[in-house]
């Protein structure tokens, strides 16, 4: 919810000519988009290299746990 | 004439060379059966791969472990002054030591290559084969501070003897090029792209020309031959840029790039030229500029899966020296 309030004062102002209904879909959408991609950035952030660990392990020829961690 | 082969024999041979002659002179180009050119963005991949090595500055150690034929773990260390944009004439260096972590995992089908430095700063890069013809490649810089990050998703299309990509990018950017190829061995490209934050759009085109010339030189039993391997191209930018180059691979070993940059708009020239020494156990690259700055750069096998790195830069201008030694493990 507190997303929701900081970006309405900004869109608002704007879409001021506009009927009612059909500003709060436009502005519905522009925030959750703004909200998904803020979200899907810090997925991306910390679960890209442990996707990639996750995927690589599972391939064929499957590697053993211990081999992530020492240096042989 | 015993130890002369037999004049049927020789009459056939020669017959035969000759022919071949024939053959690569005049070959019938068939307009419908051409190539498909390289991707628009590696247009002068030979000229950035002679001209162009990962300078550094420091010490730097990577290690890459290998888990799988498709997975592998990297680490890597690097401590070296790095340099921060002035802007003054003095150069700023401060310095820095990271250590940054990284996964790869590749497969014909579909790439992932991801690093982590101690910062908290992530590259990341994607490659997927959707279908036999459309690639997706994607890659992003994350960091933590906020408005630092950075997308980038491509669409690359593989027709017949034509490429086309459609680019995506974080503050609102989009590209698009397309390239063709027009012989054999000419292709043509344009680009097309907007950015919407910096509010700046170009237009752009290139041109591309190898050469692949075989000279037979025809004597006695054998047929020797040198092939010579020239690339020339050209690009022209709205944003004022003109870059040429030209790539020619003098022999097996060696070949000689020189580059040509000219920003009509701000009336700046930069030309270097520059060597590539692909030996058997070392690859030794050099480079002169107009600017003053003459670097080399030379990569060493020491033994199987152990390579010694040497990087030098010496910007006479600038008075700005820069020296990096590194090894590579795996």
């Amino acid at each position: 919810m507190a997303s929701r309030i900081s970006l309405k004062p900004s869109s608002g102002n704007n879409k001021g000519a506009n009927g009612a209904a059909e500003r709060s879909t436009v502005q519905v959408l522009k925030e959750w988009s703004a909200w998904s991609l803020e979200k899907s950035k810090v997925i991306a952030h910390y679960g890209f290299i442990p996707l990639i660990i996750v995927i690589g392990m599972n391939s064929e020829p499957k590697p053993q746990l211990y081999q992530l961690l020492s240096p042989i | 004439m015993a130890g002369f082969p037999p004049p049927g024999a020789t009459i056939l041979g020669d017959d035969a060379a000759e022919k071949k002659i024939d053959e690569v002179g005049k070959k019938k180009v068939d307009y419908f059966n051409l190539p498909c050119p390289i991707p628009f963005e590696e247009l002068q991949r030979e000229a950035i791969m002679s001209l162009k090595p990962e300078l550094f500055e420091g010490m730097r150690f990577d290690f890459t472990k290998g888990l799988n034929p498709k997975f592998s773990l990297s680490h890597s260390v690097f401590m070296g002054p790095m340099e921060l944009p002035s802007q003054g004439a003095e150069t700023l260096k401060i310095p820095t030591a990271h250590y940054e972590f990284g996964a790869n995992f590749i497969d014909p089908k579909l790439m992932l290559i991801g690093r982590v430095l101690t910062d908290g700063r992530l590259t990341a890069r994607v490659k997927c084969d959707l279908t036999d013809d459309l690639s997706l490649k994607a890659n992003a810089q994350l960091s933590n501070e906020p408005n630092m990050s950075h997308g980038m998703i491509n669409f690359d299309y593989k027709g017949k003897d034509y490429r086309t990509q459609l680019q995506l990018g974080d503050g609102s950017l989009f590209g698009a090029s397309y390239i063709q190829s027009i012989t054999p061995h000419l292709s043509l490209g344009g680009e097309v792209f907007w950015a919407g934050q910096h509010l700046k759009s170009g237009v752009g085109y290139a041109a591309r020309y190898e050469n692949d010339k075989m000279v037979k030189l025809a004597c006695a039993m054998h047929v020797p031959f040198a092939s010579l391997l020239w690339v020339a191209t050209g690009q022209v930018a709205s944003t004022g840029m003109i870059a040429m180059s030209y790539v020619q691979k003098v022999s097996e070993k060696v070949s000689l790039a020189t580059d040509f940059m000219y920003n009509y708009l701000s009336r700046d020239v930069t030309a270097s030229v520059g060597y590539d020494y692909i030996l058997r156990q070392a690859r030794l690259r050099g480079k002169l500029d107009s600017n003053g700055c003459a670097s080399a750069f030379l990569e060493e096998r020491l033994n199987m899966g152990l390579n010694f790195v040497l990087s030098a830069e010496i910007d006479h201008k600038k008075s700005d020296y820069k020296f990096g030694f590194g090894l590579t493990v795996g």
